[in-house]
C-alpha cells in the first residue's frame, strides 16, 4: 500500500515535470478528448437527466406536504451544480473512463508495448498518461456542465407535469438561486475529479502484471480507488472548502 | 564490444541474474541460450537500460550504461533496436505508422521521404505493400517482420531478439534467421535469446549458456559442445544424439 503510493506520488511528479511535452502530443490529446467527450456524451445525458427527475420528484412530494413546491427549483439547481451533477459525472466516468484506462494501457503493459516506447527512446508517462491526464481535465468540466444543465431541465420537466409548477418561474428560481460560490466548488471539483481519476487509471494500467488476471483485478482497482476519491474529494469540497469561502 | 560485468538483480525476492559477466563481440550474432525463466530476457533489458541491476556494469562503447543520464540512454536506445517477444506492436497503428512511429527527426522528413524509408524496411523484411495494413491483419510471422523493420528503422549498430522464432512455422522461422544472417551482412550486431538449439545454431557465432541466472559456458559452439558441464550437455543432448544419428546427419547434409 505504502509502496502503491510512493509509486502513485512519483507518477504525479513525472506528470507535471513532462506537463510540456503535450505539445508534442496533440493528436493523442485531441483523441483522447473525443474519446472522453464525445463517447462518454450520451451516458452523461442520461445520468444527469434521471438524477435532476429523481430529485424534482423526491424533494417536490416531500415539499408539497407543506405547499412549498415553489422551493423544488432551488433544491434541484443547488443539488445538481454543487454536488449531484460533479459526483454523478464524477463516477460515471470513473467508470468509463477510469476502466478505458487501465484496460488499455494494462493491455499495452502485457503485451511489452510500454517496454517497446521505453526501448525506442519515448516515454510512457508522456505518449500516454500526459494526453489522459489532459483531456480529462479538459473534458469533464463539460461533461459536468452537461449533466447539470440536463438535470435541472429534468427537473423542471418533471415539476411542472407533477406539481404543476411554472416552467419560467421554476428556470429563474433555478438560476436566482446560483451564487458565484456554488458555481465555483461545482466546477472545481470536475477538475480534481478528472485529474485523478486520470492518474489512477493510469498508474493502475502501468502497474499491471500477471497476465489477464491481474488486468482483471487492477481494472476494478482503478474504478473502486477513483470512485471511493471522488466521495472523499466530494467531502472535503462540502466541509472545507465550502466554509473557508 | 558491448560488456556486462558482475550483474545481479533480483525481483521481488526472485533472484533474475546472479552475478552475471559476459562479452559481445560486435559484428557478430550472439546467441543466448537457457530454458524458460533462466534469465535470457533480462540481459536483453538490462543492455537497453529498461532494468537496472542490483550490482555490477554494462559498459557499451566505454560508457557505463548504468551511470548514464536520461539523455544518454535515450541515445543509447537509437543504436540499439530491439525486437520483443509479443513483437509489441501498436494494434491502433498501420504497418508504416508503427514503423515510422519511433523515428527521429520525422517531422523534418517530406512524405516523399518518409514513403522511401517504409518501402525500404518493408522491403527488407520481405513485406511490400503491407505498409496500410493493421497488425491484427498479418500472420504471427508477418507481425515478427515488422517488428524487426520498427527495430531497424533507427540504422541501430545493435539489434536485440527475444525468441525470434517461437511459435511461427518452419517457412516464417527460416525467413527470421535469414534477416537474422542479412543484418550480420550488412555489419549489424545481433544478440538472440532463443531456447530452440537449431535456429541458434544456424545463426549464432557466440553461445552463452544460461541457468538459473547463472552463466554455465560462453564460447563458439565448439567449445560448447565439449563442454563437461552436466547442464550443458543435458541442454545440447538431443542436437549431440542428432549428429551422431547418420540418418539425421546425411538428411540434413542432402538438405544443405
Amino acid at each position: 500500500m505504502i509502496f502503491g503510493l510512493q509509486e502513485f506520488s512519483l507518477l504525479i511528479k513525472d506528470i507535471f515535470a513532462h506537463l510540456g511535452s503535450v505539445k508534442d502530443n496533440w493528436t493523442e490529446t485531441i483523441q483522447e478528448m473525443y474519446l472522453i467527450g464525445t463517447k462518454s456524451f450520451f451516458l452523461i445525458f442520461l445520468g444527469g437527466l434521471f438524477i435532476g427527475i429523481i430529485l424534482a420528484i423526491e424533494t417536490g412530494h416531500q415539499l408539497e406536504t407543506f405547499g412549498a413546491t415553489a422551493w423544488i427549483a432551488k433544491t434541484v439547481s443547488l443539488g445538481m451544480v454543487r454536488e449531484l451533477g460533479p459526483v454523478i459525472a464524477g463516477l460515471l466516468l470513473a467508470a468509463r473512463t477510469g476502466a478505458k484506462n487501465t484496460s488499455e494501457l494494462g493491455a499495452m503493459q502485457l503485451s511489452e508495448q510500454i517496454d517497446a516506447l521505453r526501448a525506442f527512446g519515448a516515454s510512457p508517462v508522456e505518449k500516454l498518461v500526459i494526453p489522459r491526464t489532459i483531456a480529462a481535465l479538459v473534458m469533464f468540466l463539460p461533461l459536468t456542465l452537461i449533466a447539470d444543465i440536463v438535470g435541472i431541465l429534468g427537473g423542471m420537466l418533471v415539476s411542472n407535469q407533477t406539481f404543476h409548477s411554472d416552467i419560467s418561474v421554476f428556470w429563474n428560481t433555478a438560476v436566482t438561486s446560483l451564487k458565484m460560490k456554488d458555481l465555483f466548488v461545482g466546477f472545481l471539483k470536475p477538475i480534481f475529479f478528472g485529474f485523478f481519476i486520470a492518474t489512477i487509471s493510469c498508474y493502475f494500467g502501468l502497474t499491471t502484471k500477471g497476465g489477464t488476471t491481474g488486468l482483471g483485478k487492477n481494472t476494478i482497482n482503478a474504478v473502486v480507488y477513483s470512485s471511493a476519491l471522488i466521495l472523499v474529494i466530494d467531502f472535503i469540497f462540502t466541509k472545507v472548502v465550502w466554509e473557508l469561502l | 564490444m558491448i560488456e556486462l560485468k558482475n550483474i545481479s538483480i533480483t525481483l521481488n525476492d526472485n533472484v533474475i541474474l546472479d552475478d552475471v559477466t559476459l562479452n559481445i563481440e560486435m559484428g557478430m550474432n550472439t546467441i543466448v541460450l537457457g530454458p524458460s525463466g533462466a534469465g535470457k530476457s533480462s540481459i536483453l533489458k538490462i543492455i537497453l537500460g529498461l532494468w537496472k541491476p542490483d550490482n555490477g556494469e554494462i559498459i557499451f562503447e566505454g560508457k557505463n550504461v548504468c551511470k548514464m543520464t536520461d539523455d544518454e540512454i535515450l541515445q543509447l536506445r537509437k543504436k540499439v533496436g530491439i525486437v520483443f517477444q509479443g513483437n509489441a506492436l501498436f494494434d491502433s497503428l498501420t504497418v508504416a505508422e508503427n514503423i515510422l512511429y519511433f523515428l527521429p527527426g520525422k517531422k523534418k522528413l517530406s512524405e516523399n521521404e518518409l514513403k522511401y524509408k517504409i518501402e525500404e524496411l518493408l522491403s527488407f523484411v520481405n513485406l511490400s505493400g503491407t505498409e496500410n495494413l493493421y497488425p491484427e491483419e498479418l500472420s504471427g510471422g508477418m507481425k515478427k517482420r515488422v517488428a524487426i523493420a520498427r527495430a531497424l528503422a533507427f540504422n541501430p549498430q545493435v539489434v536485440l531478439f527475444d525468441e525470434p522464432t517461437t511459435g511461427l512455422d518452419p517457412i516464417n522461422t527460416e525467413s527470421i534467421l535469414e534477416l537474422i544472417e542479412k543484418l550480420k551482412q550488412n555489419g549489424t550486431t545481433s544478440v538472440v535469446v532463443t531456447h530452440i538449439l537449431d535456429d541458434a545454431i544456424e545463426v549464432g557465432d557466440n553461445f552463452i549458456v544460461i541457468n538459473e541466472g547463472k552463466i554455465v559456458e560462453a564460447g563458439s559452439l565448439e567449445k560448447i559442445l565439449r563442454s563437461k558441464n552436466p547442464f550443458v550437455n543435458e541442454f545440447f543432448k538431443r542436437f549431440i544424439e542428432e549428429n551422431h544419428n547418420p540418418f539425421i546427419r546425411i538428411s540434413k547434409e542432402v538438405n544443405k
